[in-house]
């Protein structure tokens, strides 16, 4: 036996006994379960060897989480490690006891669904407030409809899911963030789903399918990011709408669509963000803005703008004109990132300059940062440089990092030509 | 200073001081904005209107020493000045969490019954830095904790799997230690109760002498498993196997020992259930504890395999009825803590039968 001798302590302290000795035992139990929480599960579970006090102390620990770190398997059957995986989650789901806040589930290998439906059922019941599960692999996981039973729900994270609801449906009353990233769900389930949530602060969607019309109604809705393929996006009482990142990852055709809508866009989609503060604009969103007749500016500025980051295609005339409107009406804008998009270069290197110089230096009254990537020295970039550069009168820094070394050296000695309104500024060149 | 003093003093020095009080009965003064910081403090002058005054000090609970105390202090006063920047908080946080084990757990203990959630984060945090990763031993050494549990509750099937070798080969070698133990109190029941006709053949006899010889308990031992290996199978023919390895085995040992028709029926099965039990725990634990282990299950010889299997077909049927009254039996034996502890998820001969009053927990 090797646990025999303990390290009695010095014989300083002949009196004290062990039970002194033993601090940690005796915590309070939230504080041990706070204790617990920072393992990972295997660790926590392993302190039932303890001694007789922690037998159980890991069975009252709310938050359990089960990923590619709680098993440590050399073995590469795939079948062998997903029965060794049930097992423990169904042993640890079994023997714990009291409120569960928390659990993900998030393990690359492939996973039964009668075991996770039985997981979840399992959850149901015991007041859940965060779930996450990851599906890594396999098709779209439906989860069963106590899911939606799960009224305590403050947080649902879901990776490859498909999403559908019982008829019977309401909604989940105190969900605050709600995160889905490839999922299927149709339309008017999304709809329900989001405006139900009367609670909801924070919305991300990423790679969806199923739905083309984003129509957002959240009244609390602060955070709002997402990226698919959708063809209209709008707010519906959304004024605490603080940052929103949209990317639109298809390449959408402004031809055809400019002969069909009159109504801009780019109009619409501002008319119910008073208070955005951080907007991103990623892909392809910009063309999407472009659609319609775009304004020189917004009938409301949007004052409390304060961060802005557009993916441009620099020689496309439409984007120009709507990223122009944009500036045009965030007259706080401090920071300004603009990524050149990496087109093929099949279109004509144009020659008229999109930016002139036309009084435009009193809407950059606040700008102190800006960041231009990707480029690669044409015409219509340098321009817009050089326009950034004489209209910015409280510049700090402009940093340029090119998307290739090809040209570095005309890039470079264009930049250092250009005319600078502030004294302050910086260029600074990054390598690519 | 007295208070009159104090009370002159005060607008000049434009600093108001509350008055705390340590279980051990010292009192001592505290700047306000520092010992406002923390939330129980906080309540007992706005609630409570306490603090004001040497008379008037708050008690602190128990939990809170003058050591512990003065570390609370110095973590509020920094973290109380506005200004400072995040990595500032950080970088301090990170200094201040460095103290032995000891005092780590004594100012949790203060922080929690001050209610300053922040410390309580920070002071868990590093704790758990402490356990994370540690075997069991290391763990009790530095939180002197007891080692009180025994040798069979640690392999209970809970998820206390470790990687450690040292670990795994002790595990294992309790477990078989364990069933050792039993299958002397199944000898020892046997003996007593039934009658046994002898026909052991001479072959049967050596062999089991010869067993007996190389373990003086009797039973199967490390060598003869070892000998016997197999790859492990799917968790629904473990049992099975199990059960078939227990009697290939037990061919040399306890067969031979009560030998008889009669014998057969009534101790083989209880036997054979008990260790296909202790079998089938160990299939789990070796399922759970022993992830990488397979060299646990034996290889059996075809031709043996289906007499065994019809021989477990068998005594199950035999333990379903028979298995309250064994297990009462094996219960009273006067060992204490000779619990058997059926696995949760077992095969479905064994578990789940009500009158299994086994788990003997303190």
């Amino acid at each position: 036996m090797s646990i025999v001798t303990k390290q009695r302590e010095p014989l300083r302290l002949p009196i004290k006994t062990e039970a002194e000795l033993d601090k940690i035992s005796n915590l309070p139990g939230h504080v041990i379960d706070q204790i617990l929480s920072h393992l990972p599960i295997r660790d926590a579970v392993r302190t039932s060897v303890l001694s007789r006090k922690w037998r159980y102390k890991w069975a009252t620990i709310p938050y359990l989480v089960f990923d590619n770190q709680c098993l440590n398997v050399s073995s590469q059957d795939q079948t062998f490690i997903k029965n060794k995986l049930v097992n423990i989650i169904d042993h640890v789901l079994l023997l714990h006891k009291g409120p569960l806040h928390k659990f993900k589930l998030s393990h690359r290998d492939l996973l039964g669904v009668t075991d996770i439906d039985r997981w979840i059922l399992c959850l149901s019941r015991s007041s859940i407030k965060e779930f996450i599960l990851e599906i890594w692999k396999g098709q779209r996981y439906k989860p069963p409809s106590c899911l939606f039973n799960c009224q305590n729900l403050i947080h649902l994270e879901l990776f490859n899911c498909l999403l559908k609801p019982p008829l019977t449906f309401k909604g989940f009353k105190n969900l605050r963030s709600l995160d889905l990233q490839h999922i299927t769900i149709i339309q008017n389930v999304f709809e329900n789903l989001i405006s139900s949530c009367p609670l909801l602060e924070r919305l991300t969607l990423m790679n969806f399918t199923g739905v083309t019309h984003l129509n957002i109604d959240a009244p609390n809705l602060q955070f709002f990011d997402i990226g698919g393929i959708f063809d209209d996006v709008s707010f519906q009482n959304t004024v605490h709408l603080a940052l929103v990142s949209i990317g639109l990852y298809v390449n959408i055709d402004n031809e055809e669509n400019n002969a069909e809508e009159n109504s801009s866009k780019l109009l619409r989609f501002f008319v119910n963000l008073p208070h955005i503060r951080r907007l991103e604009v990623q892909s392809y969103f910009l063309k999407y803005l472009a659609i319609g007749s775009v304004p020189s500016r917004l009938p409301n500025p949007c004052v409390d703008l304060n961060y802005l980051s557009i993916r441009i295609d620099f020689e496309d005339l439409e984007e120009n004109i709507a990223a122009q409107c944009l500036l045009r009406s965030c007259p706080n804008l401090q920071e300004l990132e603009m990524l050149a998009r990496p087109e093929e270069q099949n279109s004509v290197e144009t020659s008229s300059n999109f930016w002139e110089d036309d009084h435009w230096s009193s809407l950059f009254a606040h700008l102190r940062l800006v960041k231009v990537s990707g480029i690669s020295g044409v015409k219509s970039e340098m321009d817009f440089i050089k326009f950034l550069l004489s209209n910015s009168p409280v510049l700090e820094r402009l940093t340029v990092k090119p998307a290739s070394q090809d040209g570095e050296w005309e890039l470079m000695k264009e930049l250092l030509r250009f005319r600078r309104a502030s004294i302050y500024a910086e260029v600074i060149y990054l390598d690519p | 200073m007295s208070e009159v003093d104090m009370a002159v003093i005060k607008p000049e020095m434009m600093k108001s001081y509350i008055w705390l009080q340590t279980a051990d009965g010292s009192i001592q003064q505290v700047e306000q904005e520092v010992a406002m910081f923390c939330p129980m403090i906080c309540h007992e002058v706005i609630q409570k209107g306490m603090g004001s005054s040497k008379n008037y000090a708050i008690s602190l609970p128990q939990r809170v020493n003058p050591a512990m105390l003065s570390l609370i202090l110095d973590y509020c006063r920094f973290h109380q000045v506005p200004g400072r920047s995040n990595k500032e908080r950080k970088s301090f946080d990170e200094k201040f969490i460095r103290m032995d084990t000891k005092r780590l757990c004594e100012l949790t203990s203060a922080a929690d019954s001050l209610q300053l959630k922040p410390l309580v984060d920070l002071t868990s945090r590093a704790l758990a830095r402490i356990i994370e990763g540690k075997t069991p031993e290391e763990i009790r050494e530095i939180f002197h904790l007891p080692d009180d549990l025994t040798e069979e509750e640690k392999l209970e099937p809970l998820k206390n799997t470790t990687d450690d070798p040292r670990i795994r080969l002790l595990n294992r070698l309790y477990a078989k230690k364990r069933k050792e133990l039993k299958e002397r109190e199944k000898l020892k029941n046997v003996e007593a109760e039934e009658e046994r006709v002898d026909d052991r053949s001479v072959d049967d006899l050596l062999s089991f002498i010869n067993g007996d010889n190389g373990d003086s308990k009797g039973i199967k031992t490390s060598k003869s498993k070892k000998k016997n290996r197999r790859r492990k199978d799917q968790q629904k023919s473990t049992s099975a196997n199990e059960a078939n390895k227990n009697h290939s085995e037990e061919s040399n040992g306890l067969n031979s020992v009560c030998h008889s028709s009669e014998v057969d029926q009534k101790i083989q099965p209880s036997i054979g259930a008990t260790s296909n039990l202790q079998d089938v725990e160990d299939d789990i634990f070796a399922n759970k504890n022993e992830f990488d282990d397979g060299d646990i299950d034996d290889e059996i010889d075809p031709a043996l395999k289906e007499k065994i299997d019809r021989e477990v077909e068998d005594f199950a049927r035999r333990l379903n009825s028979d298995w309250p009254e064994r297990m009462q039996e094996i219960l009273s034996l006067g060992q204490e803590r000779k619990a058997v502890h059926f696995p949760l998820n077992g095969n479905g001969s064994i578990r789940s039968r009500d009158d299994f009053k086994v788990r003997i927990l303190p």
